[in-house]
């Protein structure tokens, strides 16, 4: 059984104008019989196919818009696909923003319990990787400081330090590579790598292209909700350059 | 009756999550305010005070002690109308985590309403204590029932704050409806009369408000010192519980689409 399968996978997203709006157009709309507006379905993912393995490092590749965080979420179970099947074994940690769940009031050690429970890591499990995620963010007065004294970056070192010491099977991680600054990044590439070694699963998102080839062994090219390209990551990094 | 459990099953899964939660509400109300809880004491109990001279002097109701059963059931009142106000915007507050993580998002709603429990049993503690003091002069047997009532009272509140909340994420209307809404309940609950006096022809359409025999059971219990009725009690656990599925039910039903719409 392979870490991640996707099979025939497609997302449709109804935009309702009721989703948004209000009891009076529903008004108009059911009672009155009025049409106000159209249903309006667009397509953001295409009959998808995607096998991922353990131990894989896979890099998704495509312009805004074209799928790839909706990849992601359906992965991680936020999303539900609108037809296919999603498949995936093992415990799965999402970073698709960095920082959600994190209170600007409450201390860098209280953000990090939270979070880490956000993304479902055991209170028994957070005592054991505490330091390790302290000392990984290198934030000076880190545990007692509340967030919101924080710089934007500091914050988000402080949200990627709890992503990369959790050590699921499966790590997703949606554009949030390019933060902090040059020392921090190189030890959180470090840090992806030896996971990587270790045998855990990685999918990535990033527009850094560079970054990918370091980290990534395959490349999954995605253009308006389809797959246009699947292969080695140099191969596929060189047309999609072209 | 397994689909019934099921719920459970789910929040015993993210206990902790729920835990953290809850600590945090409480955690960043309290942190930085000199006196912290107090101020949750003062807000309803200022009310009661003006509640409390209007009905025993300007227009009165007929009741010994009125302080004491104002006592008795305003806090509840508090805890609801605070809670199904919660529903209102709880997703909207969490929209970024209902976007980026998979978790089953009652557990916000859960987690709103368990800090707001954990309010609540500090402030019934108090009322317990003076009405035992101050106006039984003993501790009345009907105390014992108190867990009853608290079960009772959690799933209603929690049942009706569901679907709100599926509700307000699709209408931002409801955030405005509701104030409304609670405003009439407020008169059309038993919260500074006693439900006695509502006309015998019209009880029985006043007791379709579940918060009427939910407030009904406190006044028997806290303020009378008195066993509720067998009837009364069995009618309103059964109402809470259907309340409670019903809602949940409503609720599933659409959370799986929350992180396409907040």
């Amino acid at each position: 059984m392979p870490a991640v399968e996707l099979r025939g996978v497609s997302k449709r997203f109804y935009f309702y104008e009721h989703r948004t709006s209000s009891l009076r157009e529903w008004f108009i709309r059911r009672v009155l019989r009025r049409p106000i507006h159209v249903r309006r379905a667009a397509f953001t993912l295409h009959d998808v196919d995607l096998t991922v393995g353990r131990g894989d490092a896979v890099a998704l590749l495509g312009r805004n818009g074209s799928g790839k965080s909706t990849v992601l979420r359906l992965i991680a179970g936020i999303y539900h696909p609108s037809s296919g099947t999603v498949r995936t074994e093992g415990r799965i940690t999402a970073v698709i923003e960095l920082g959600a769940g994190f209170h600007p009031e409450l201390t860098g050690a209280e953000n990090i319990a939270l979070y880490a429970a956000v993304l479902g890591l055991r209170r028994k499990e957070l005592a054991e990787r505490y330091d390790d995620i302290v000392e990984f963010a290198a934030i000076p007065d880190l545990p007692d400081t509340p967030l919101k004294y924080y710089s934007s970056g500091m914050e988000a070192r402080l949200a990627f330090s709890v992503a990369v010491c959790l050590q699921p099977d499966i790590l997703l991680l949606d554009e949030v590579l390019a933060v902090g600054d040059q020392a921090f990044r190189e030890r959180c590439l470090e840090r992806l790598r030896q996971y990587h070694a270790r045998g855990g699963t990685l999918i990535l998102v990033s527009h850094e292209l560079e970054q990918l080839r370091e980290l990534c062994t395959r490349g999954v090219w995605l253009d308006q909700g389809r797959v246009v390209m699947d292969g080695p990551i140099d191969a596929v990094l060189e047309r999609y350059r072209a | 009756m397994t689909a019934a459990l099921r719920p459970l099953g789910r929040v015993w899964r993210y206990r902790e999550l729920l835990h953290s939660l809850v600590v945090r509400n409480l955690k960043v109300k309290y942190q930085r305010s000199l006196l912290g809880f107090v101020w949750t004491l003062v807000n309803p109990l200022f009310t009661v005070a003006v509640l409390g001279v209007v009905f025993s002097h300007v227009v009165r109701i007929p009741l010994a002690q009125y302080w004491a059963f104002l006592l008795s059931g305003y806090f509840v009142w508090n805890f609801t109308l605070q809670t199904l106000n919660t529903g209102t915007y709880i997703f909207a507050e969490h929209s970024r985590l209902t976007r980026s993580v998979a978790f089953p998002s009652e557990i916000l709603v859960f987690g709103a309403a368990g800090s707001r429990l954990i309010e609540f049993a500090v402030e019934i503690g108090l009322v317990l204590a003076v009405l035992a003091i101050f106006h039984h002069h003993a501790v009345p047997d009907s105390y014992l029932v108190l867990p009853v009532l608290l079960a009772i009272q959690l799933l209603l509140v929690i049942g009706l704050a569901l679907p709100i909340a599926t509700l307000s994420v699709f209408y931002y209307d409801v955030y405005h409806a509701l104030p409304i809404a609670l405003t009439t309940l407020f008169y059309l609950s038993p919260v500074f009369y006693p439900a006695e006096m509502v006309p015998a022809a019209a009880r029985g359409l006043y007791f379709l408000n579940p918060i009427a025999g939910l407030l009904t059971l406190y006044h028997d219990v806290l303020y009378w010192g008195r066993m509720p009725s067998p009837h009364l009690l069995a009618g309103m656990l059964l109402a809470a519980v259907l309340i409670y599925l019903a809602g949940y039910a409503l609720f599933r039903r659409y959370a799986a689409i929350f992180p396409e719409i907040v």
